[in-house]
């Protein structure tokens, strides 16, 4: 609830820091440069914006202080008088006021010097308006700084109120300082509350909360109280008051019997009646502490009737609830150092302000609404006739009985522990198997069979669907031997053709290899082409054994091979010869000599020749010339051939920007140059 | 302990062997070794692989719906322990494994049944059409039979064979290695 949860006020900065932090802002968050080449509507639009965002900032900041910030009427009034006692509810108002008004101001000033800008005619005057804008705004805060610096004081101080709730059941405890009230808060509670010999060590309210009945309470232990008119009460005073004026809540009152407090049983008894007017309404509890020094019974006379004065008042509130009139209730001895008969007040102090509350609500027209919706039903008794449960006899018998075998029989564990303990025996789970008959129990089964898993075929009438399986399969068998007949076609080839095949076959598979092999070279090597015949294998014999293998007769075509080769040709002195030889010769003489020179080059054993000789031809006077042409002609082709050319116009570079020569670094020298 | 089906290949997983992979939505994929992991995770499916028995099963290269079939299947409910449903169980599984076999084999046959014919017939076409890569035309219209050509060889001696084979030149009778010599070198003539 936001009223009593006073840490969540953010924080209040200082005047100084207050404008740091808007200016920095502004500074971070609103463009920055400007030249004064820039148009000037962009000039008094970039001035504007910083007035602007910093009276923004202003403005919020300062509106979630004011907001934060409870105002002291809308709070619980235990609070508004609680703040008002701490702080001074008008040096409270008025610094929130200041706070107020200098949020105005700010906008004022704001607003007018963004009409003044409007009308900046260069870059230093609208400049100029957004600084004076800026610095007034700052003396206003600077201004307000003392408010400022006040209102983060109360801020600290208030997040650390306890935090009371006002509406919630509540026990006060009070009287005179040093009765014992903290220790009594401490022994019911988890509050850990300074307990000293001198007074007024409790210098403000505490809580602690305690349980009944599933219920929470809150105890609110309270400062000391003298007996004092209520002008001259000093602050500490006042808490411990406004707390008994404005919450409803049991109160305790503590006495002293034993006066080890350093006030007697008269003082205690002045004060009580005069502030007794506070007890209205309100259930009521003298409690008499510290019975371990000064028992009850042996207080004196005057002292007795002081006391009995008090019960009676006390006694009054309980008639005014509406309770019996009840010693027990309203007077009560304990000693929180004995802790004798402190759960006794507890109790009697919970149970007294649960019966108010409830009496309360009740009474209030809020409680129609709930009790419509709920209603205890409780069957009518039909007659005063006794009807107990009724169990039937067996039942009884077998309840006995089964008590008695739970004891006899032997478990599991005690078997385990006979036969050698836990690691030692390992139990028979399979002693309890309710079979068809008993000694399978022992019967190891087998889950894999053959590659197949031996569940999925189980089956209780598995032996027969087996039998149908195997008739069908006799069917099938039946009916395949019948059509086992016509299976031959009786188109066979014979031997001899197969033969024929078989070479056809390995024919085409050659083929194929050559050819990829051809292929596979033809990119990445060059070849010698036939003509050179390098390895002497196109010869006439050959050609002749492959005639034959097709089955022509090869005889002719060799004798016209060699008739026709260069060696023949070449001689002028054998052409005379050769035109003998037969017709064909004398057609072909036209066609042109390097035709010639591809068919069949095998030169005949008569007709060699030393290997540095030149026959003169081709237009040479002579063996020599030609030689010394021969000799020209292969210096002019050197060169180009070390350089891998194909020809004079081949100028083709394979790689015009070698990686290598044109990135990375070297291991020594510079790479300047590239 | 159960065998399960690899979800690739479907082959039996031993204990012992393979992966299983479980996806977030729970499902659980079982393999039998990494090659159909790694395939899985290729994202290859199974059907359009030809070496796994569902691709085989498609395409009907293998049996798909048979009675032995519905013999194994995954029962969930427990069955109580009879020892007699026991032993027949485990008898019954051996002959259902051998006639699931034999329909397999048949399936098989089956398939390849007009094989034969459609090989003879391709090869009778290859014989005619590619006959002349082993027989010349000229050869082929003198004998129209497609075989392979005869060679004719001339023969330049005219001894007798037994002559010839028995004695050498100077009228010895031969080793059975100098026939043996004499039979190559004559062959040796022939073929040039």
């Amino acid at each position: 609830m936001v009223q009593y949860n006073f840490k969540k006020i953010t924080v209040v900065p200082s005047g100084k820091d207050f404008i740091d932090i808007i200016l920095s802002r502004t500074q971070r968050q609103t463009p920055t440069v400007v030249h004064k080449g820039y148009a000037i509507s962009r000039l008094r639009k970039f001035y504007m914006r910083k007035v602007k965002f910093t009276q923004q900032n202003f403005h919020e900041k300062l509106t979630a202080i004011i907001d934060e910030f409870p105002r002291l009427d809308d709070i619980h009034p235990f609070y508004g008088d609680l703040l008002h006692v701490l702080y001074n509810k008008d040096h409270y108002k008025l610094a929130l006021g200041q706070i107020n008004t200098a949020r105005n101001i700010i906008g004022k000033i704001a607003k007018d010097y963004v009409k003044l800008l409007k009308y900046g005619d260069s870059l230093y005057r609208c400049k100029c308006l957004k600084v004076a804008a800026l610095g007034r705004m700052c003396t206003v805060i600077k201004r307000i700084g003392p408010s400022l610096a006040y209102l983060e004081q109360i801020r600290q101080h208030m997040a650390r109120l306890p935090s009371i709730d006002p509406n919630t059941r509540t026990i006060l405890i009070c009287g005179y300082p040093n009765v014992g009230k903290s220790s009594f808060i401490n022994k019911i509670t988890r509050a850990d509350v300074d307990v000293q010999p001198y007074a007024f060590t409790t210098k403000s309210l505490f809580v602690g909360h305690t349980d009944y009945k599933y219920l929470r309470y809150q105890v609110i232990d309270t400062p000391g109280i003298l007996d004092r008119p209520f002008e001259d009460r000093n602050i500490i005073e006042m808490c411990s008051i406004t707390a008994l004026a404005h919450l409803r809540a049991a109160v305790l009152f503590f006495l002293d019997i034993s006066g080890s407090c350093g006030y007697s049983i008269a003082q205690q008894a002045a004060l009580f009646h005069s502030i007794k007017s506070l007890f209205m309404n309100k259930p009521l509890l003298i409690v008499c502490n510290k019975i371990d020094l000064q028992p009850l019974e042996g207080l004196s006379e005057d002292d007795m009737k002081l006391v009995m004065e008090m019960k009676a008042e006390a006694i009054k509130t309980v008639i005014a609830q509406g309770g019996e009139p009840n010693d027990e209730g309203a007077l009560l001895p304990m000693s929180a150092l004995t802790d004798d008969g402190v759960i006794a007040v507890k109790n009697a102090a919970c149970e007294r302000l649960l019966n108010q509350r409830v009496e309360m609500k009740m009474k209030s027209k809020k409680i129609n609404d709930c009790l419509n919706r709920f209603h205890v039903a409780v069957p009518k008794p039909r007659d005063t006739k006794e009807r107990p449960p009724c169990i039937p006899q067996a039942v009884l018998e077998a309840r006995a009985k089964a008590s008695a075998e739970k004891e006899k029989r032997k478990l599991e564990k005690d078997l385990e522990n006979e036969n050698g303990g836990a690691g030692v025996y390992s139990a028979n789970l399979r002693k309890r198997y309710i079979l068809a008959n008993d000694e399978w129990k022992k019967d190891i089964m087998p889950e894999i069979l053959d590659g197949h898993n031996v569940y999925d075929f189980v089956d209780p009438d598995i032996l027969q669907r087996l039998e149908e399986l195997e008739r069908e399969e006799g069917l099938r068998l039946v009916a395949e031997a019948e059509e086992e007949d016509f299976e031959m076609d009786g188109k066979e080839l014979t031997p001899e053709e197969q033969e024929a095949l078989a070479e056809i076959r390995k024919k085409k598979s050659l083929l194929i290899q050559e050819h990829r092999m051809k292929k596979s070279t033809a990119e990445s090597r060059p070849i010698v082409p036939r003509k050179f015949d390098k390895d002497r294998k196109f010869t006439s014999a050959r050609m002749g054994r492959q005639l034959s293998s097709l089955g022509l007769d090869p005889t002719a075509a060799i004798d016209r091979a060699r008739s026709r080769s260069v060696s023949r040709r070449g001689r002028k002195r054998e052409r005379s010869l050769a035109r003998e030889d037969g017709d064909a010769m004398d057609i072909d003489d036209e066609q042109s000599s390097k035709k010639l020179r591809t068919r069949s080059r095998s030169r005949s054993r008569s007709k060699s020749r030393p290997p540095g000789e030149v026959t003169p031809g081709e237009g040479f006077k002579d063996s020599a010339q030609k030689l010394t042409a021969l000799k020209i002609a292969k210096k002019s082709v050197k060169d180009r051939n070390k350089a891998a050319r194909r020809g004079e116009a081949d100028r083709v570079i394979p790689n015009l920007k070698p990686k290598h020569l044109f990135s990375g670094k070297r291991s020594i020298g510079k790479t300047s140059r590239r | 302990m159960r065998l399960e089906k690899c979800w690739f290949c479907s082959s039996t997983i031993y204990p012992g062997h393979g992966i299983q992979f479980v996806r977030n939505d729970a499902k659980i994929f079982r393999f039998c070794r990494s090659k159909c992991h790694k395939n899985f995770k290729m994202k290859r499916n199974p059907r359009k692989v030809k070496w796994t028995k569902a691709y085989r099963r498609l395409h009907g290269k293998d049996m798909t719906q048979d009675s032995t079939f519905e013999l194994e299947r995954k029962r969930n409910r427990p069955e109580r322990y009879d020892r007699n449903v026991a032993e027949n169980t485990l008898k019954a599984i051996k002959k259902i494994d051998k006639i699931r076999v034999a329909r397999e084999a048949r399936h098989h046959s089956m398939r390849m049944k007009g094989k034969k014919a459609i090989e003879q017939q391709a090869a009778a076409k290859e014989l005619e059409q590619s006959i002349h890569l082993v027989k010349a035309p000229a050869a082929l219209q003198e004998d129209p039979s497609l075989t392979l050509p005869k060679i004719r060889v001339t023969v330049s001696r005219s001894q007798t064979e037994d002559a010839w084979k028995n004695n050498d030149n100077a009228g010895n009778p031969l080793t059975w290695w100098h026939r043996k010599l004499n039979s190559t070198l004559s062959y040796a003539s022939l073929c040039n």
